[in-house]
């Protein structure tokens, strides 16, 4: 058995992920306590605030985030929240493009400029991250479209990180911890995080410098229900229930084998 | 929805489609000139969004600038400059100064944030009692206390790990395994999630599955 | 004047002065010092951005010596890689909403990089399935530890036996969390020490070293 071709492995995997998407399993996904303090926080917040959307995840990890990434800001502008997006990733104009097609309320219900803000992209990681938290209008001369600051009323309200509510960082790496380092632990900003799920282990920072994790597409499933709107994260959990107790069984036979392949010495 | 109708946008899913079989097509069957074609695609195509993004962002954030009269950003554009000698041996060593400069910054910036939130912090948070201490709680508190204190011995490299040091170590090792542990299954929550997106693609395409 | 200019000593004092401005403008409030860590940030901002062209110098320069040399089974890939590349930029440069440019990455780039970035799912479960063995109580445990996430993650595991969840919540936000805040903390320490061996100048490697 342990001499199977991986070609084989492999589409045993790809069948196995496409069975859910044709017979789905529709079982319930429980909601989590750093799911819900998210919510909460982004529940607390109203049209006189203001959030910081960071991108700092490529197209690459869509399936990962682009859930809780949609979810989320539905809710802030449910909320009319106001909100400022930037990143640090060369291809984040596709993943906000993607954003303002799957909330169509950025563009008839929001007002860009003075309800919401795309700023573009940063180079320069934690350096840029940290030049941000202490004077944003310094590193910013204008926004993605080429208006200057002067002209935008939403930037012109953010000075520097003590004049964000919340920070919603999308990250698939280390700008979460740049964000506690520079604006939460710095300038005492609330941060929370959009990640994917190898992002978990950035639970060592909640709930004291972290408001609350969405891990992964399992993040996302849990805000859909939340926000009562079920969208790709949802459908997502069965093929992510298949694939995992596939592990599971694949994982038990071969521990079984060597076990028995052992006694047998 | 309904299945896409428009020229433009059936053309854009059937060539996602096929661009991801012609990837698979080297794990499934083996590498051929196929998954060559669809990888150099995918780096040209990022170099160029690099390129764009990039002229873009200096635009806005140092032309902009400089054509409103602030000539002090002629400096950083300058050394950004000087970094393309990297490349060429004979005048290399004159991208040693921008170089300086992002690291010597970037390295301030590392040390002075790490300090207080990664460090302070963490021991901060692992001494800290439980506020509405009940029974699990203290178990719990105990628990995290026992894992930081005996896997940080582990790391302890100036001393052999014997005598005293033998079962602090030996039980932070297990600490340290469940925390990989539990990283491994939530790697694989990531790998997973990623590939049933494509293999979702590819049945909306097909017409397997409805489009949505 | 050149030979001046060259000496290491220049390089690593720069980087030292600089480095030391970030740490002391955090740690004492002097106004003078926080305006010019500041501009000195933005200005590693730009700089920074200019090194996404780099990687661009160095692969037209390895694609460009397939074309010239005619590497079988390599040129043409290399040809169709700068030509592409040229044709995307000018366009984008021109107009970034301009049909070719917008289908390109909406369609090619997206789907690529998400297909590039899955692949590494087969090798995952390949790999789980030939190399996860419980040799000793270290694997033991992090094989089940592993799977107690597994089963917290998927919905299903609560549908097998509702404790799953359970345990899985625990070794998630308890269990893992003394030895994770260790592999943190230890890495903010390795950090520290890291950067301060390079602002002190003792390590060299950033800009070639023995050069």
């Amino acid at each position: 058995m342990a001499e199977v071709d991986r070609r084989v492995l492999y589409w045993v995997m790809f069948i196995a992920l496409a069975i859910p998407f044709i017979n789905p399993l529709g079982l319930p996904v429980p909601i989590t306590e750093m799911t819900k303090a998210v919510y909460d926080k982004v529940e607390s917040l109203g049209p006189k605030n203001i959030a910081l959307f960071s991108i700092a995840g490529g197209v690459s990890a869509w399936p990962e985030i682009a859930p809780s990434m949609v979810a989320v800001m539905r809710h802030l502008v449910k909320r009319e929240v106001k909100i400022v997006v930037w990143g640090f990733f060369t291809d984040q104009d596709i993943t906000v493009d993607m954003i303002t097609s799957n909330v169509p309320e950025l563009s008839t219900k929001y007002k860009y400029g003075e309800d919401w803000v795309y700023m573009g992209y940063l180079a320069g990681g934690e350096t840029a991250v940290a030049a941000l938290a202490s004077d944003v209008h310094s590193v910013f001369k204008a926004d993605k479209y080429g208006t200057p600051t002067e002209k935008l009323p939403l930037i012109q309200r953010v000075k520097s990180a003590k004049d964000v509510d919340l920070v919603l960082t999308v990250d698939t790496g280390s700008y979460i911890t740049y964000y506690i380092r520079h604006w939460n632990v710095g300038k005492g900003t609330p941060v929370a995080e959009i990640g994917i799920a190898m992002q978990a282990d950035q639970v060592v920072f909640y709930p004291a410098n972290l408001v609350g994790l969405l891990i992964g597409v399992r993040g996302g499933a849990e805000y859909e229900k939340m926000i009562g709107r079920l969208g790709g994260g949802t459908i997502t959990m069965d093929a992510i229930n298949i694939s995992h107790l596939l592990f599971i069984i694949v994982i038990a036979l071969a521990n079984i084998g060597y076990v028995m392949t052992r006694r047998k010495k | 929805m309904p299945y896409p109708t428009d020229p433009l946008i059936l053309s854009g899913v059937w060539a996602s489609v096929i661009l991801t079989l012609m990837v698979y097509s080297y794990v499934l069957y083996k590498e051929t000139p196929v998954f060559r074609f669809a990888e150099h695609t995918y780096i040209s195509a990022s170099l160029a969004i690099s390129v764009v993004v990039a002229y873009q962002t200096l635009s806005s954030n140092a032309f902009l600038p400089i054509s409103q009269g602030d000539m002090t950003y002629l400096i950083p554009i300058v050394l950004g400059l000087l970094l393309y000698t990297l490349p060429f041996r004979e005048v290399r060593w004159v991208s040693r100064y921008p170089l300086a400069f992002i690291v010597g910054v970037g390295t301030g910036i590392a040390i002075r944030g790490s300090v207080h939130a990664q460090m302070v912090n963490q021991v901060l948070a692992a001494i800290t009692l439980p506020k509405a201490p009940q029974p699990i709680d203290w178990f719990n508190f105990l628990f995290s206390l026992v894992a930081f204190l005996t896997s940080t011995s582990y790391f302890i490299f100036t001393r052999e790990h014997t005598g005293v040091l033998k079962i602090p170590t030996q039980l932070g090792r297990y600490m340290i395994m469940l925390a990989l542990g539990s990283y491994f299954g939530n790697t694989i929550l990531f790998r997973m999630s990623m590939l049933s997106g494509r293999v979702e693609e590819i049945l909306k395409v097909f017409g397997i599955i409805p489009w949505r | 004047m050149s030979s001046i200019l060259r000496r290491r000593e220049i390089i690593l004092f720069l980087t030292g002065i600089v480095g030391g401005l970030m740490i002391f403008e955090y740690f004492f409030a002097v106004k003078e010092t926080a305006a010019v860590s500041s501009t000195i940030q933005k200005w590693a901002i730009i700089i920074s951005t200019f090194a996404l062209g780099l990687g661009i110098i160095t692969a037209f320069r390895v694609h460009l010596s397939h074309v010239k040399k005619r590497t079988k089974g390599q040129w043409f890939f290399s040809a169709w890689l700068m030509g592409f590349f040229v044709l995307l930029t000018v366009i984008g440069l021109w107009n970034t909403k301009f049909v070719v440019y917008d289908w390109t990455f909406k369609n090619v780039y997206v789907a690529l990089s998400t297909t590039l970035y899955a692949i590494t799912g087969f090798y995952i479960f390949s790999a789980a399935y030939r190399a996860f063995r419980v040799r000793n109580i270290e694997a033991a445990i992090l094989i089940v530890s592993g799977a107690l996430i597994l089963l917290r993650n998927a919905p299903i595991g609560e549908a097998i036996w509702k404790g799953f969840p359970i345990l899985g919540e625990w070794v998630l936000m308890k269990g893992q969390v003394g030895g994770m805040r260790t592999l943190t903390f230890v890495a903010a320490v390795g950090l520290v020490a890291f950067g301060i061996r390079t602002l002190l100048g003792m390590e060299r490697g950033y800009y070639g070293g023995g050069e």
